[in-house]
């Protein structure tokens, strides 16, 4: 009896181990560290954008943008039923690949808003000149659906006073954030509604 | 089956950890826009001492190039005092920082009563409010002294507009000139005078005290000369010449190069027992030794790999390393005032320029675009190099701020500027 016990719980365990490796690879990469936090660096992303984007984000109201994806949404399913019927693949394969498809467009989605958002705070950050420090700071966000600069919060700052008076200055030079309006209500909620500004002097000079 | 429990595991786990960070490298190529505002009066005091000294202040902060600043004419108020200043017109033109101060009295002795206040218009705050008291025939000390203040508020560092510049003129082919000046060029001063060539001034760390060397007799030879007597000494260490002195951070000792038979090599002399100890001793050309902020290195050049290259010695175990191994022309290095970092003149294809380098990095950093830079001298705080290089045959004081946002040329002098250095800070 306990021999059949410790074999379930290897194979349960076995299964565990399986369906983590499973999702490494089932799933787009985005880019998630040891700490679950999606980094983002502006240079490459300026060139992924040139590519990925061929036209400029949206900027039209959010009530026509839901609209505009519920027609694309149903468009999808027509799409997913018909290939289904069409060469009698496994339904549950379409439908990760299509959840696939939709996480990749989102992840393009959440890397346009940050990179834009990226370049704006890098305009305004007048950087103080530490050439020997390595310097980190954090600063958490709350912004209002129409991109407006609820709060912000040094939550993390760094050893130096001066780096930190710095992004507070830049911070209050910033009101809103209007790229999140190019996103759809959920995506704002899950990633623009609270999100990080890490601040970084490599402490060489540039 | 568990392809979907596991991807549902990964989505709601990554739903409930994560937060989105983006990272923040690069800052803005602008400057802080500063403005000052002439500084007010209280009535029944005679003089323009108020805008005398904010135009001071001005010209201070834009010296190295690291502020922009506002026209006075652009402004749409001139407050004095706390009470008359509003954010909103600071704001729409686009300043960072306000300075403004009023001279709230003269006493019969001539001596100013100063007060002066700096705002964050972005941040909305007063972030340093002062009074000071000075007389009135040193309105150019007190602006120092103001600007000193306000520097150090904005950016962290030490001001520095109260430090001297030493360096040699050759303003004719017989005639060269040890001289010194404030950092903006003025007040200068000429310490010695020669037919024969003057070189590698240095600073002794209480300002009281020059280095230097001359071959007035024939040979080079090293001088201290006090500047408040003008008195000079020579130090006659041993050897057949003695050059490159340069001052330990405690003022007791000079590191300086020794050359005994004709091979020069890097000694100690110790100033008060006048005591040679030897540092190196190697067939190779050994020379340009500086101190480590906390007097335990020294680096030098020395061409014993075929190349000059730099190299730092423990002054006690005497155990050397090498520190430079790009290109094959690295030489007169420095250390940074953290001890962090070096600067030093790199060579490459017939170009000298200055750069740095991390200690604990093997990258070298180009920081001047010119071709002949020479002899670099750093800030006190650590934030600026001045060098000098040459335009044709005429040379001229070059300077950049870390950040290569600033790129400046020291007021012209009356001939050839060469070897400056930078006086330590007044305590």
């Amino acid at each position: 009896m306990n021999k059949a016990l410790t074999s379930l719980n290897t194979f349960f365990l076995i299964l565990l181990f399986l369906s983590l490796i499973f999702s490494m690879f089932s799933v787009p990469n985005l880019d998630i560290d040891e700490t679950q936090s999606i980094k983002v660096n502006f240079y490459e992303l300026i060139q992924q954008d040139d590519i990925l984007f061929d036209s400029p984000a949206p900027t039209t109201p959010m009530k026509k943008e839901t609209k505009k994806t519920s027609a694309i949404n149903e468009k999808t399913n027509i799409d997913e039923t018909a290939i289904i019927s069409r060469f009698n693949i496994n339904k549950l394969d379409v439908k990760n690949e299509i959840t696939k498809i939709k996480l990749s467009k989102e992840r393009e989605g959440v890397l346009r808003v940050s990179a834009i958002i990226q370049e704006r705070i890098s305009s305004i950050w007048i950087k103080p000149n530490s050439l020997s420090e390595s310097l980190i700071a954090k600063v958490l966000i709350n912004l209002a659906p129409s991109g407006e600069i609820l709060n912000f919060n040094l939550i993390e700052p760094s050893s130096n006073t001066s780096f930190n008076e710095s992004i507070l200055t830049a911070m209050n030079k910033m009101t809103f954030f209007e790229e999140v309006l190019s996103l759809e209500r959920n995506l704002f909620e899950k990633n623009f509604r609270n999100f990080n500004l890490v601040f970084k002097s490599s402490g060489e000079i540039e | 089956m568990i392809r979907s429990l596991s991807l549902l595991f990964f989505l709601v786990s990554n739903s409930i950890f994560s937060i989105l960070e983006i990272e923040i490298l690069k800052g803005s190529d602008n400057l802080s826009k500063v403005a000052f505002v002439p500084f007010g009066i209280e009535s029944g005091i005679e003089g323009n001492y108020g805008s005398q000294i904010s135009k001071n202040i001005e010209k201070n902060m834009l010296l190295f190039g690291e502020f922009e600043n506002l026209a006075v004419n652009e402004m749409l108020s001139y407050p004095s005092s706390e009470n008359d200043f509003y954010y909103r017109d600071w704001k729409v033109l686009g300043v960072d920082y306000s300075v403004i101060g009023k001279i709230n009295s003269v006493n019969a002795l001539g001596n100013l009563n100063i007060s002066y206040s700096l705002f964050n218009i972005n941040r909305r705050i007063k972030i340093l409010e002062g009074e000071i008291v000075g007389r009135e025939d040193n309105i150019e000390g007190i602006s120092k002294i103001i600007s000193n203040r306000i520097y150090e508020e904005i950016t962290g560092l030490r001001g520095i507009f109260d430090t001297k510049l030493a360096y040699v003129i050759n303003s004719d082919a017989d005639t060269y000139q040890m001289c010194i000046s404030d950092i903006d060029g003025k007040n200068e001063q000429i310490l010695f005078t020669s037919k024969a060539p003057i070189m590698s001034p240095d600073w002794s760390p209480d300002r009281k005290k020059i280095a230097y060397v001359s071959f007035e007799n024939g040979l080079a030879e090293i001088f201290i000369q006090d500047l408040q007597s003008g008195e000079r000494d020579s130090i006659q260490a041993l050897g057949m010449t003695n050059s490159a002195p340069v001052w330990s951070p405690d003022g007791r000792s000079l590191a300086l190069v020794v050359s005994f038979s004709g091979n020069p090599d890097i000694f100690l002399y110790s100033i008060n027992n006048k005591r040679l100890i030897r540092l190196t001793n190697h067939y190779g050309i050994d020379t340009e030794p500086s101190w480590s902020p906390d007097s335990k290195k020294i680096i030098f050049t020395s061409d014993r790999s075929g190349s000059p290259q730099l190299y730092e010695i423990n002054t006690k175990s005497k155990r050397k390393k090498r520190l430079t191994k790009d290109g094959n022309y690295n030489a007169r290095g420095r250390y940074f005032p953290d001890g962090k970092s070096i600067f030093f003149v790199h060579g490459n294809d017939g170009n000298f320029q200055i750069a740095t380098k991390k200690l604990s990095s093997r990258y070298i950093e180009t920081l001047t675009s010119t071709s002949l830079d020479e002899s670099p001298t750093i800030s006190p705080n650590g934030n600026i190099i001045i060098y000098a290089t040459k335009d044709g045959s005429n040379g001229y004081l070059g300077g950049i701020t870390l950040d290569g946002k600033s790129r400046f040329s020291l007021p012209v002098k009356n001939g050839s500027v060469r070897e400056p250095a930078w006086s330590p800070l007044l305590n």
